[in-house]
């Protein structure tokens, strides 16, 4: 199943656009790059920019996706990972996720305030978008059901991804909100919550003092 | 029955919110949580507890005790709000961290350093080989080949540590109006544990100590990598050597034991005069090798004084009170404190010297450690000096520098006991007194 050419093609364009907005975004600002200034950067006419996105917000939904393509492939060349426990694998993830966003913090922080809006495409709430992170969710999936056979945590369903996902999301909210030196706390927070969730799951959500 | 042992537990839960002790803004929170959360029943819980103790490696239940013992050591060198029993309990403990997985410790060296340890080094053991204070430490070399330890605190901490000191402020606040926990003490407990969880504090230390200690062949100090070094992280030259326990399995030659018993001893000596002194004589601080030498790790806790301890030895060797009245009053502002009424602390001088008197081995006149004693004489001993203790204790004429030193010696005569090993200290107080290795010391600019 090769992609064909011009598939192949269109992925190269799409990646040139997001590397030359990622640098505008950079340099300028979220709000004060334009779509001219995006396309001159990348080399290619406007027009030719609205036929693979509509919209910035488009372009941070590309990126986001390719983002956590990223983080999928990385986690599945880890071999150690595998064989860590449940609460260190969700680490991890999430971890490597926000390491990768490092470069691109100040764009994402313009991005996220729109994201919450109910018409945003980017919002979590958004069916379209849960549709687009469908993949992402899948492969949380994949994770838990392995804890679940591994006997790490009783079953949850896809409930389990779906409340990691949100999760997830209230994590990158700390994260862009964490004044603390090297994003510390951020850590603390994800360790503790992560130990916290699977003790809850071990125990039935019991407290079992 | 379950529901109500359910609802009770919940309630218990929301207590410990009440508290103020959230998600990471506690350490003593956070510790409490996984205590009350811990997977089995209460007397599987306690013997995880002190089987974690005795690992060392991190465990989360031992964090909450290490925690707490923390507070209560420094409160012992500063004030007098425990009673000698729980002080005792206390000192054995250990000070940890909940452990961080290879994730946690590798993103966590990112934070502090600002570079991930595999960017840094040329080897770095994601598993960490010990624990330490408030963190972790693994192995790692450098580009150059060399050996290092590198310690790395839990994210956090110290914030959450300055979090908890609010809520202890709030919660002791009757008893500092009625001075019986003095503002003064806590805020002296919180800046001792602030700098004890200040790795830059901790290199400080490290590099003072390996100056002072560089003429003496058979001690090592780690050196500090300050390149790789921040206040969360902590790089060293790795020290070769084992621990006190390991070294003992190893059945060492009593002519080894007596050695070792008596370099530690000698290192003691040495930071009294050097009016510095390690002050933390848990066994798993010092490093030894078989060869008779000794390394020093962990100078996390390190307790400068103004106490001359060369007067004070004097007295003890030569019963200098009784010389005058002049000279009782001054050995006793050196015991008892400044303030201390010399009519009262004038009591505790017959059961010392009937204590000093029934250590001092027949003959010499000098004083040994670990020397075989009739079991009578051992008795009495031990009732004279809790005489002198509880006469200290009752009447509250502590000097906090007389007593931390105390308690300092005591530590080290712990060591000397499990290591099993026969000393003169006397003699080696003299050879410190005068050898040359001391008076360069402290020459030198103690």
């Amino acid at each position: 199943m090769k992609p064909g050419r011009r598939v192949q093609k269109k992925e190269k364009t799409k990646q040139a656009i997001l590397k030359a907005a990622l640098d505008l975004f950079a340099t300028k600002g979220f709000y004060a790059t334009t779509t001219k200034a995006i396309s001159k950067k990348a080399h290619i006419a406007e027009g030719t920019l609205f036929n693979y996105f509509e919209t910035k917000e488009d372009l941070a939904l590309y990126f986001f996706e390719e983002e956590l393509s990223g983080v999928m492939e990385w986690y599945r060349a880890n071999r150690r990972l595998k064989k860590a426990d449940i609460a260190e694998r969700l680490f991890a993830i999430i971890q490597h996720s926000l390491e990768r966003l490092e470069p691109y913090e100040e764009f994402i922080g313009a991005v996220y305030s729109r994201a919450l809006s109910p018409t945003s495409k980017l919002g979590p709430f958004n069916l379209e978008s849960q549709d687009r992170h469908l993949r992402y969710l899948r492969f949380i999936r994949e994770i838990l059901l392995e804890a679940e056979a591994d006997e790490e945590i009783p079953p949850v369903g896809d409930f389990g991804a779906y409340a990691f996902g949100l999760f997830q999301l209230a994590i990158l909210t700390h994260w862009l909100r964490d004044q603390s030196r090297g994003k510390e706390q951020t850590l603390a927070l994800l360790d503790r919550c992560l130990k916290l969730a699977t003790h809850f799951l071990r125990n039935n959500g019991g407290w079992n003092w | 029955m379950k529901t109500p042992q359910k609802s009770g537990a919940l309630q218990r839960g929301f207590q410990i919110g009440k508290l103020g002790f959230g998600l990471v803004g506690s350490y003593l929170g956070y510790q409490a949580q996984n205590l009350l959360l811990s997977e089995s029943g209460k007397a599987q819980r306690r013997a995880k507890f002190q089987q974690k103790a005795s690992q060392r490696v991190s465990g989360e239940l031992g964090a909450l005790k290490g925690a707490i013992m923390k507070v209560g050591q420094l409160l012992s060198m500063q004030s007098r709000v425990f009673p000698e029993e729980t002080l005792r309990e206390f000192a054995a403990l250990q000070m940890q961290a909940p452990g961080m997985h290879p994730t946690m410790a590798r993103a966590q060296f990112k934070a502090s350093m600002g570079k991930f340890p595999e960017d840094v080094f040329r080897q770095f053991d994601p598993e960490p080989f010990a624990a330490a204070s408030l963190g972790q430490v693994h192995r790692a070399m450098t580009r150059k080949g060399e050996k290092v330890a590198v310690k790395i605190q839990y994210p956090a901490i110290r914030s959450a540590i300055e979090n908890d000191f609010k809520v202890v402020r709030s919660a002791t606040f009757a008893g500092q109006l009625t001075g019986y926990l003095p503002t003064a003490a806590i805020d002296e407990v919180q800046r001792g544990i602030m700098e004890e969880t200040d790795y830059v504090n901790e290199a400080k230390n490290l590099t003072y100590f390996r100056e002072k200690f560089a003429d003496i062949e058979w001690v090592t100090v780690p050196r500090v990598y300050e390149e790789f070094s921040s206040d969360r992280t902590l790089t060293m030259s790795f020290i070769e050597g084992r621990t006190l326990s390991r070294f003992l399995e190893a059945k060492p030659s009593q002519q080894l034991r007596d050695l070792m018993g008596a370099r530690l001893v000698q290192l003691f000596e040495i930071q009294c005069h050097l009016k510095a002194l390690h002050a933390d004589p848990h066994p798993g601080n010092y490093l030894f090798q078989p060869d008779g030498s000794i390394g020093i790790i962990d100078f996390g806790c390190v307790k400068r004084f103004a106490l001359d301890w060369s007067e004070l030895r004097r007295f003890y060797d030569e019963w200098g009170w009784r010389e005058s009245e002049a000279a009782a009053r001054r050995f006793l502002k050196i015991v008892c404190g400044p303030k201390a009424p010399y009519e009262k602390a004038r009591k505790i001088l017959p059961d010392l010297e009937e204590w000093l008197e029934l250590w001092r081995s027949d003959g010499s006149g000098d004083f040994f450690f670990g020397q075989k004693m009739e079991p009578a004489r051992k008795k009495k001993l031990e009732a004279a000096k809790a005489r002198a203790a509880q006469k200290i204790f009752r009447n509250k004429l502590i000097e906090p520098e007389f007593i931390f030193l105390s308690r300092a010696d005591q530590g080290i005569c712990f060591l000397l006991e499990q290591l099993g090993a026969v000393v003169n200290l006397s003699e080696i107080a003299r050879r410190v007194e005068a050898g040359p290795q001391t008076s360069k010391a402290i020459e030198s600019g103690a």
